[in-house]
């Protein structure tokens, strides 16, 4: 009897994947989303969000002299023995979901809203201020960008800028 | 050594119940480490400060007590009281004390990084330890029989679908069939791009290799006609959690899902 039962999930599960149900959205979803397991894991390719920064220091003139657009992307190294202890990378890839969530963020907002108002804005713009300072400890304004990169199997062949934020001064 | 395949092969149900419990403790002991190492990413220049994430809780009272409960010191003391929650389970198995908490406390380390931290691991988490509350919370009304059953099935049932979903969406999309996505998603891992000299850069080994996976992916509920099938399919996964790893740096993945096994091969043996 077991058996049919199984069957039977199954064949809703194809069913699943041929029909679209609306998407739910709300504060305490976001918060227990991992209560609704989404397993579609690296299924689709396109345009993925990368951010960057750039710090200033202000001249004789006052005009401000910016540095080059820095790529905040984690890269570490392989090591067998991090499949038991692996902080740094998981940090790094918990950085690049928040920059998917900020995307979002982005994506779903309305017209002429104000992007500052989100929560991931404002954990964006809080850490590139952390890693700038840290780069360039005497400059004093901050700006990031969000770009969306499209990759071939050999190099990325499309870029184009989804919002540049304001410039901001490092505190 | 051959297999027997004449005679029924069923992984009994206290082996199932401690190597379950065993490997999630281990699993969940790694997460938890790896979270008490990380306590610095989430103060004062770190990009997961409570200051600005507490605008998140939409409601004042919660987000009061939250702000007591995330203090550094508490929050430190929470991992603590859960790697000796941990370490109860794997001495002394599951009780309906050490696995409320575990289950009250993974909730709230869920909301501490904003829902998920690693996405897929933190899910296959919560589904084992959703599991394990099934089975004690339906023990308490129909048995620790029908409550094992319950629990272990829950987690069949989804580690399989998880299977299933993942091949089956990959199926549906050309860029995987073709193999070129498998190496646009390595190129922009962790890790690195790959060489220009990487195997996986040969356009027809991408392909073989993607196929390769999302065949063995789509045919996951097979795995529950035999426990003997269920060892082969477990074992199967098991080299390609390991290679998730290696490639996208994802180990909480890799533990996150071994602990589902023996519930796979202990329902493999029920049907």
């Amino acid at each position: 009897m077991t058996i049919y039962w199984v069957i039977g999930y199954f064949l809703v599960l194809v069913l699943t994947l041929l029909y679209k149900t609306p998407i739910v959205r709300g504060p305490w979803l976001f918060l227990l989303r991992s209560f609704f397991p989404n397993w579609k894991f690296f299924h689709a390719v396109g345009y993925v969000p990368h951010l960057y920064a750039r710090a200033a220091i202000a001249n004789a003139d006052g005009q401000l002299a910016w540095s080059d657009w820095t790529h905040l992307y984690p890269r570490t190294q392989q090591h067998f023995w991090h499949l038991f202890h692996n902080p740094v990378t998981n940090l790094g890839l918990a950085q690049q979901n928040l920059i998917d969530h900020f995307w979002a963020d982005l994506n779903d907002a309305p017209d002429g809203s104000d992007p500052r108002n989100f929560v991931s804005y404002q954990m964006v713009a809080h850490f590139v201020a952390g890693v700038l300072k840290a780069q360039h400890p005497t400059h004093t304004h901050s700006q990031f960008e969000m770009r969306m990169l499209l990759d071939n199997t050999t190099e990325t062949v499309h870029t184009h800028v989804m919002m540049t934020s304001p410039v901001a001064a490092l505190t | 050594m051959m297999m027997d395949w004449s005679t029924p092969y069923i992984l009994s149900t206290p082996v199932a119940i401690r190597t379950l419990e065993w490997l999630f403790a281990w699993s969940a002991g790694i997460q938890t480490l790896e979270y008490w190492r990380m306590r610095g990413a989430m103060q004062g220049d770190g990009l997961w400060t409570w200051s600005i994430q507490r605008q998140d809780i939409p409601d004042p009272r919660l987000r009061q007590w939250l702000d007591a409960l995330f203090k550094p010191n508490l929050f430190s003391a929470l991992l603590v009281f859960r790697l000796l929650a941990l370490i109860s389970l794997a001495t002394q198995g599951s009780h309906a004390l050490n696995i409320g908490f575990l289950f009250a406390s993974n909730v709230l380390v869920l909301i501490r990084w904003r829902g998920a931290f690693n996405g897929g691991s933190d899910f296959m988490t919560l589904v084992v330890l959703t599991g394990l509350l099934i089975a004690q919370l339906v023990s308490h009304v129909g048995g620790p029989e029908l409550g094992w059953r319950a629990g272990l099935w829950y987690i069949t049932l989804q580690s399989i679908t998880s299977y299933f979903l993942s091949g089956a969406v990959k199926l549906l999309r050309p860029e995987w069939r073709n193999g070129q996505a498998m190496t646009i998603f390595l190129n922009a891992a962790i890790h690195g791009p790959l060489s220009n000299r990487h195997w996986l850069r040969k356009s027809w080994l991408a392909a073989l290799g993607s196929w390769a996976f999302i065949v063995w992916e789509c045919l996951a509920p097979l795995a529950l006609l035999d426990a003997r099938l269920a060892l082969t399919f477990c074992f199967i996964a098991g080299l390609f959690h390991f290679l998730v790893f290696w490639f996208f740096g994802l180990n909480r993945f890799f533990w996150a899902w071994l602990a589902t096994f023996p519930a796979i091969v202990w329902c493999a043996g029920q049907i």
